[in-house]
């Protein structure tokens, strides 16, 4: 591929194979690429005076922690995403019809309350040993404030994402696959592990993925319990150590790091088709579970519920009880509506974006179009707080530009338009986000296959035509999911809204934060148990709209 | 559901209005006019005094909360407009932070110079404290007496091992004392004491200072270094159990013989263009005013810089303490020599 040859060669391809639907692509994929660009391009500052200091001191703490989280998080998550989400697809026993959703409230409570409320449930002086010792038993508590209590906590409050996409896949599982594995004498659990898993793995991946970036995002669960990570250790260089541009050389170890699973998950999938034609969809015929088996299923679907939603939201219940008349006030009411409708726009922004970009790049020819739309759901993996500066920056350059502009041929001094907007937070949070979305709509977008489409395009149906006719109600599954983690994901995310939120919106994760980090974590369970409440509600309701 | 949608839209439309869309709100009023804080503290008790000021000014105060950090970054990259007026945070090292950035500017008023003792204010005017935190040392009743307790820098006595108690490094109160360490010895001999420290530790650091209080009530370690006012805070929390734990405990004020106990604070400074400089002047003389900074240390439980403010009974109760009188701004300079030596030491 080199000199005049490959260069012409490589034009003439771009020339025939670009289409409006590249140039949109292009278009959409650039926009989001914004922030992740300016840090890039700030990359080439070279790292800070701070690096060699870090590297020497730091570095190796912040991997290994890393490493053990990473590790940690996959099976537990796996382990309790999976086997829940097969016991509600494939078994009937009592209370099957609640718990499929029950499972994925967990999503609800933002990771830090989680391990602010086992610290408060297991501490010395948490309610459980103080319920056993008054009941008699010398129980003096867990000590969860140390790396394996970190990747306990994380994975209770982040393994909703493999149960959801997980159950999507098992749910659409072809009825008839069962069926003629179960004749040709695979018992249940051989069927599992033979046919069912291994059909499911690109879903698993997807919500393991997601996992696993939350995991490495997160700062203030293993800030609370004194793990060193990459994030913390991001925010330690740059506001600790003054030095953003270590900070920024962090962060792109970190990227590396997201970026070599992601690429292990697209290997593990490589060219395999995990497509199956509707036509051998029979439906699901769920096994009725007796006696011992039924308390069984139904004990090991509790235990993810228990300890991920009930004992946190008990302990905040309580919490809550004591302090609500110091917290409850008029403003109370305002910031969830801010929170909801901010939280319900952005996911809807989101899955469109998500959509689009899923739609889109499939609709042309060009090479590395695919990749390309791939590598826009990238934002996940970067902390938000480093997302919102680069944000900051090109805003804060057009908004400069945009007064002097006015004030030079219409003396109009405007002061920041387009910072401290809505609009930004939206777009901000459209950049974190994209990925949540995404995963589910490609998902089910592998599952609808080629064929249909493929007829109805034969027929002379457009393809946005296709999409909307044909993909679109097939797709709803996978929408709904999209809309519902994001509009969850938004309801609690942090440090961008801290930085990038207008001045009157005040949104109860901020609110929250606030009690929290001066220390009345009994003060931050009303905000948050609104957030659950919420979440709970909008989960209910969107697992009525799929059920039927 | 597009009803519901719908509904938001225009909530939102209605709530949301951005920075300068309410400029004009409260214009028609006598004084009128606004002053936008952007804040560190989020205290719910400051609301209440942003209330007072609007009440008895006629200035609307607008609010931003968010960790002193972002906002520096923030104020940095909004730069000449930037609608800050006022900064506020909860330790001197940002501000001083804040100074050096050429965020903040020159006050000059006679007021604040009178009120505020002269260490804890920038000698120029561009920042002034407004509430002190002692950072001591919390001790079990049970085990430990109290005549065995004399410096910070005993804490690395032998007689300590295995009995300290401390949050991360990562939290500026620790980098600020082991600053103050620095400034009164050299940088040698704090990377010393950190390390010394670090061998006594009961345990490795994690959670917040009310944690490290609830840790010698579990008896997980005998001594914790904390700052007065979560004391407070926990012996007045709606959680039983704080305030059990908080009963187990005494505080002691250490280096009382020698330069006293270290003293970070709440300040604030006016921003370099801050688009209402007047209105900003007038909120920080507010809050050094008797009443506001007696409400400041009876809802939050920190010291008042304000002499003539009333103590409420819980602070009484501590005693007067001699109190280090280093000038601030040094914490700030040395702030980073610190941190590095936290890291050196291996102080999580």
């Amino acid at each position: 591929m080199t000199g005049k040859w490959g260069v012409g060669k490589l034009f003439r391809r771009f020339r025939r194979d670009f289409s409006s639907w590249s140039a949109w692509t292009l278009l959409l994929g650039m926009i989001i690429g914004i922030p992740v660009f300016t840090i890039a391009v700030s990359l080439f500052n070279g790292p800070g005076q701070m690096w060699g200091h870090v590297t020497q001191h730091l570095l190796d703490d912040y991997l290994i922690n890393t490493i053990f989280l990473i590790i940690g998080c996959s099976l537990l998550t796996l382990l309790f995403g999976v086997s829940s989400a097969w016991f509600v697809s494939e078994y009937d026993f009592p209370g099957r019809r609640h718990l499929e959703w029950i499972l994925i409230l967990p999503l609800a409570i933002p990771a830090y309350i989680t391990a602010y409320a086992y610290k408060g449930l297991f501490g010395y002086l948490g309610s459980i040993p103080i319920l056993s010792r008054q009941a008699g038993i010398p129980f003096q508590g867990i000590d969860l404030m140390n790396l394996p209590g970190l990747v306990f906590v994380l994975s209770l409050a982040l393994y909703p994402y493999v149960y959801v996409s997980t159950r999507v896949a098992f749910l659409r599982q072809a009825g008839r696959l069962k069926e003629v594995s179960l004749l040709m004498g695979l018992k249940p659990h051989q069927y599992f592990f033979r046919v069912a898993l291994p059909l499911a793995r690109p879903a698993i991946a997807a919500g393991l993925m997601l996992v696993l970036m939350e995991v490495l995002n997160d700062y203030g669960a293993a800030h609370y319990y004194g793990v060193n990570t990459f994030t913390t250790g991001i925010f330690r260089s740059w506001f600790s150590l003054e030095d953003p541009q270590t900070a920024i050389y962090l962060s792109a170890i970190l990227v590396t790091i997201i970026f070599a699973l992601l690429w292990a998950e697209k290997w593990q999938r490589r060219k395999k088709s995990y497509s199956l034609t509707a036509q051998f969809s029979t439906g699901n015929h769920r096994i009725r579970a007796r006696g011992k088996t039924k308390a069984g299923i139904a004990g090991i679907v509790l235990i993810p519920v228990l300890f991920g939603f009930i004992l946190p939201l008990g302990q905040l219940i309580y919490w809550g009880v004591i302090t609500w008349t110091r917290v409850l006030d008029a403003q109370f009411f305002q910031m969830v509506l801010h929170s909801f409708g901010i939280a319900l726009i952005s996911a809807l922004v989101t899955t469109l974006a998500a959509l689009m970009l899923v739609y889109m790049p499939s609709w042309n020819r060009l090479q590395g179009i695919k990749p390309f739309a791939r590598s826009a759901t990238m934002g996940y993996a970067i902390p938000g707080a480093i997302i919102a500066i680069g944000i900051l920056i090109p805003t804060l350059a057009a908004d400069k530009f945009l007064i002097d502009f006015m004030n030079e041929y219409f003396s109009i001094n405007t002061g920041l338009i387009i910072n401290g907007t809505i609009a930004v937070l939206v777009y901000a949070y459209m950049v974190r986000f994209l990925t949540v979305a995404y995963n589910p709509v490609e998902a089910a977008s592998l599952k609808i296959g080629k064929h249909l489409p493929e007829s109805s395009r034969l027929l002379g149906s457009s393809r946005p035509g296709t999409l909307r006719k044909i993909e679109l109600p097939l797709l709803k599954t996978g929408l709904v999911s999209a809309v519902a983690l994001v509009f969850v994901d938004v309801l609690k995310e942090l440090p961008m809204t801290l930085i990038l939120k207008p001045y009157q919106v005040n949104t109860l994760a901020v609110k929250a934060y606030g009690y929290a980090s001066d220390e009345m974590v009994a003060e931050a369970a009303l905000p948050s148990l609104c957030i659950i409440v919420t979440c709970a509600i909008f989960i209910w309701y969107l697992n009525k709209l799929t059920g039927t | 559901m597009k009803s519901i949608i719908f509904f938001l839209a225009i909530a939102l439309l209605a709530g949301c209005k951005g920075p300068s869309g309410d400029s004009g709100q409260k214009s028609g009023e006598a004084s009128g006019g606004e002053v936008t804080v952007y804040t560190h503290r989020h205290y719910e008790n400051d609301q209440k005094i942003f209330d007072r000021f609007e009440d008895s000014t006629g200035i609307k105060v607008n609010v931003v909360k968010a960790h002193a950090d972002e906002l520096i970054q923030r104020m940095i990259r909004e730069g000449e407009h930037s609608p800050a007026d006022v900064l506020t945070t909860v330790d001197a090292g940002r501000l001083v932070r804040a100074r050096q950035e050429g965020l903040l500017q020159p006050i000059q008023s006679a007021r604040l110079d009178s009120i505020i003792p002269s260490h804890l204010r920038n000698p120029k005017g561009y920042w002034f404290a407004f509430t002190k935190r002692a950072r001591i040392i919390a001790y079990s009743k049970e085990r430990v007496q109290p005549d065995a307790l004399s410096t910070y820098e005993a804490l690395t006595d032998e007689r300590w091992d295995d009995r300290v108690l401390v949050r991360s490094s990562s939290h500026i109160y620790n980098q600020s004392l082991l600053a103050s360490i620095i400034a009164h010895h050299d940088g040698d001999y704090a990377r010393k004491w950190a390390d010394g420290l670090v061998e006594n530790f009961a345990r490795q650091p994690r959670g917040h200072d009310s944690d490290q209080i609830k840790a010698i009530y579990a008896d997980e370690g005998d001594v914790a270094i904390v700052n007065t006012y979560y004391l407070g805070k926990m012996l007045n929390s709606e959680d039983p159990q704080e305030v059990k734990a908080a009963k187990q405990v005494e505080l002691f004020f250490p280096n009382q013989e020698g330069r006293g106990a270290h003293v970070n604070v709440s300040g604030a400074g006016v921003a370099k263009h801050a688009p209402n400089k007047e209105n900003a002047k007038l909120f920080l003389e507010f809050l050094a005013s008797k009443p506001i900074q007696e409400n400041l240390s009876s809802s939050n439980y920190e010291h008042p810089v304000n002499p003539n403010a009333e103590l409420p009974e819980l602070l009484k109760s501590w005693g007067d303490f001699k109190e280090d009188t280093l000038q601030l701004s040094r914490l700030g300079e040395l702030n980073k020599k610190a941190v590095m030596i936290f890291d050196k030491v291996g102080w999580k």
